[in-house]
């Protein structure tokens, strides 16, 4: 007998459908009640109705979105209280999500060249400081910063704001709304705000730069030099294009997850300034109680979201992909 | 003469001696080429060569400059890297044309350039595909091509060929060989493979463990090797340890006349015969003949390895297989000739590491 048969005379299996088996059954229940229903109660919400004096009912009014853009008592008036608070979102997380990305690269980048063992280190050590919360990380910037212990005070103590005003700089401090009349002042300020939202995402903009970096050919770096590139022509020419995907992703992913920050604007935001999280928290759980205009404000804050991410995806695909 | 010289060249990672003593004075427009195994210490030697490496100790001249100071980027030459090192986001003619754009030559004139070289390379309309949808045969061409741009006084390639398949290893060393000799550069190929060093050097350097055993041309290093490692590296070789007498070397109780040798009498050697000098067959002519059996058999396509046990062990003898060549089977009982001219004699203490 042949240990090779031919079974080409053998009749064809006739194709069966075949059911989901329960256990994908049950991943896709839990799939659509923990993600989808969630986000479907937002947006059904988000069309309903405040009553006076008491909670919301189930409707189907574009009340909430209009307020949203044009106020409550358009046409009588208009505001763009929530434009603004839009914006601000927008800013702080377009800014520090950059900050972080910027600072992030060049520590991803030198620790790729550190030996192994190292490398682990300072991974291990990035990760732990990932379980810190929001609210540990902005306890601590809020003493390092605040007016009368901080880092103003040690300007104060130190004689540099004292020299800040010989030099006439505290003036431009002033204007850029980091001076009181008398002293140096993070609180409140859009920097205060901005640094500390960096710093709340500085380690994951890290963890996610480094796989890249990490797989960078670094024959490639080395045939730029021998073809004559100093160390930032091969950054300009060569790192920095290889990696364009992964950098330009963990910018926008960054800003995603900075669009929801609360605790840091809380803090350090002036109350002008403040963005549209606060204002989902407010009108849900805070002094307003309107769920419906908060949920509306949640699906625009998502909305917003998702735009950027394709805008930001149509631009990167305009300047062309790498093989 | 802008001759390459490398002069008391050494490198040490901590404790480890990577490179030691090196002196090799690199003509201008030869082609030379670094011969060892794995970890010899060939790689690093070049990339000390391109700059990419500080050395310890030493100097490396090209003509009467002393470049052993100079990072790479001021060196430029051109380098072809094992995997090629091409530029992923970047075009073919882009990749070429990089040491030309970065230098500010107009986009032009640089992109006229690439079309030159891809022209010499035999890339002519490649210029604007994309690197992933090039074969390896056609990257290694691009990488070539690409360290040719910047017109390199000197042009290394780090095992330019191991990421080729044999078939297409085989035509591109001829085909770089003939590029090398037309461009008249000086040339400096790394290589663990002895077939391709033999292919393309003018001279081949031999490494092992960071120190260069022997320096020659392809036929020397084949045909006069200095000790039993490079005997053993280049080609094949059949060994056997003795101890040298007047005119002769006993082995295993017999006695083998050889070439004069300048051992004391008493001296332990190894001795070392290419397959292709042993000589088997009815009418031998008068020297080291020895009772041999066949005991395997093995077709080379033009040649045939006939492995026989004698009493100085087994010794693989090489024939061509032609019309007229004789029939041997296992078992076949023969006389062999080892020719005293044949015999390289070398002191026993010499190591022999195992070849890759």
């Amino acid at each position: 007998m042949s240990a090779i048969e031919d079974t080409s005379a053998l009749p064809a299996e006739a194709p069966t459908r075949r059911l989901p088996s329960p256990r994908m059954l049950i991943l896709w229940a839990l799939i659509v009640t923990f993600c989808v229903v969630p986000f479907g109660l937002v947006l059904a919400i988000s069309f309903g109705q405040k009553i006076e004096g008491a909670a919301w009912e189930w409707a189907f009014t574009g009340e909430n979105y209009l307020r949203f853009f044009v106020g409550a008592d358009w046409p009588e008036s208009r505001t763009t209280l929530y434009l603004n608070r839009l914006w601000y979102s927008i800013y702080y997380a377009v800014i520090a999500a950059l900050i972080a990305v910027l600072t992030a690269f060049p520590f991803a980048y030198l620790l790729t060249r550190l030996s192994r063992r190292a490398q682990s280190r300072w991974l291990v050590f990035l990760l732990a400081t990932m379980s810190l919360s929001e609210v540990f990380i902005v306890m601590g910037w809020d003493i390092l910063l605040s007016n009368r212990s901080g880092l103003p005070m040690v300007l104060r103590e130190t004689g540099v704001t004292a020299w800040l005003k010989d030099v006439g700089w505290f003036a431009q401090l002033r204007e850029w709304g980091l001076a009181n009349p008398r002293d140096v002042k993070f609180k409140t300020s859009m920097v205060a705000t901005v640094l500390t939202m960096s710093y709340l995402v500085w380690p994951y903009a890290v963890i996610l730069l480094y796989p890249a970096l990490s797989r960078l050919d670094q024959s490639t770096v080395e045939a730029a030099r021998t073809m004559g590139a100093g160390p930032w022509t091969v950054m300009r020419t060569v790192v920095l294009p290889t990696v364009r995907l992964p950098l330009v992703g963990t910018v926008f992913l960054l800003f995603v997850f900075l669009l929801g920050t609360y605790v840091s604007v809380t803090v350090f935001a002036d109350p002008s300034q403040q963005t549209l999280a606060i204002s989902v928290y407010e009108a849900v759980r805070g002094s307003t109680l309107n769920a419906p205009f908060g949920a509306a404000q949640a699906v625009i804050l998502l909305i917003t979201g998702a735009l950027c991410l394709w805008l930001g995806r149509t631009l990167v695909a305009r300047t062309g992909t790498p093989a | 003469m802008r001759d390459l010289v490398l002069s008391g060249i050494r490198k040490d990672y901590g404790r480890v001696r990577a490179v030691d003593s090196v002196d090799l004075r690199l003509a201008e427009g030869q082609l030379t080429a670094l011969l060892g195994p794995s970890g010899c210490g060939k790689t690093t030697l070049l990339r000390m060569i391109a700059g990419l490496e500080t050395p310890s100790a030493g100097r490396i001249l090209l003509g009467a400059d002393n470049l052993t100071d100079r990072p790479a980027h001021k060196r430029k030459f051109g380098m072809v890297f094992q995997n090629f090192a091409l530029f992923p986001h970047l075009t073919v003619r882009d990749n070429v044309c990089y040491a030309l754009s970065i230098d500010g030559v107009p986009r032009a004139k640089a992109h006229a350039r690439a079309e030159e070289l891809l022209a010499l390379v035999q890339l002519e309309g490649f210029g604007d595909r994309r690197i992933g949808a090039l074969s390896g045969g056609q990257r290694q061409r691009v990488a070539i091509a690409r360290a040719l741009a910047q017109e390199p006084e000197v042009f290394l390639l780090d095992e330019p060929m191991s990421a080729l398949d044999a078939n297409l290893r085989e035509t591109m060393q001829v085909e770089l060989r003939m590029l090398q000799q037309r461009l008249g550069i000086t040339t400096v190929v790394v290589t663990h493979d002895q077939r391709e060093a033999m292919t393309m050097a003018d001279r081949i350097v031999v490494m092992s463990d960071g120190l260069v055993e022997q320096i020659g041309t392809p036929q020397e290093i084949y045909h006069q090797p200095q000790n039993a490692f490079v005997a053993d590296f280049i080609g094949r070789a059949n060994f056997f340890d003795g101890v040298a007498r007047e005119g002769s070397i006993d082995v295993a109780g017999l006695s083998l006349r050889a070439q004069p040798l300048n051992f004391t009498p008493g001296a332990p050697v190894r001795v070392a015969i290419r397959p292709e000098r042993v000589q088997l067959g009815e009418s031998l002519p008068d020297g080291n003949r020895i009772p041999a059996e066949v005991v395997f058999l093995r077709d080379v396509g033009a040649t045939r390895d006939i492995h026989l046990a004698t009493p100085l062990g087994t010794i693989i003898a090489e024939e061509a297989i032609g019309t007229g060549a004789r029939r041997l089977d296992l078992g076949t009982r023969v006389e062999v000739n080892l020719p005293p001219e044949a015999l390289h004699v070398f002191p026993a203490a010499t190591h022999v590491p195992q070849a890759a």
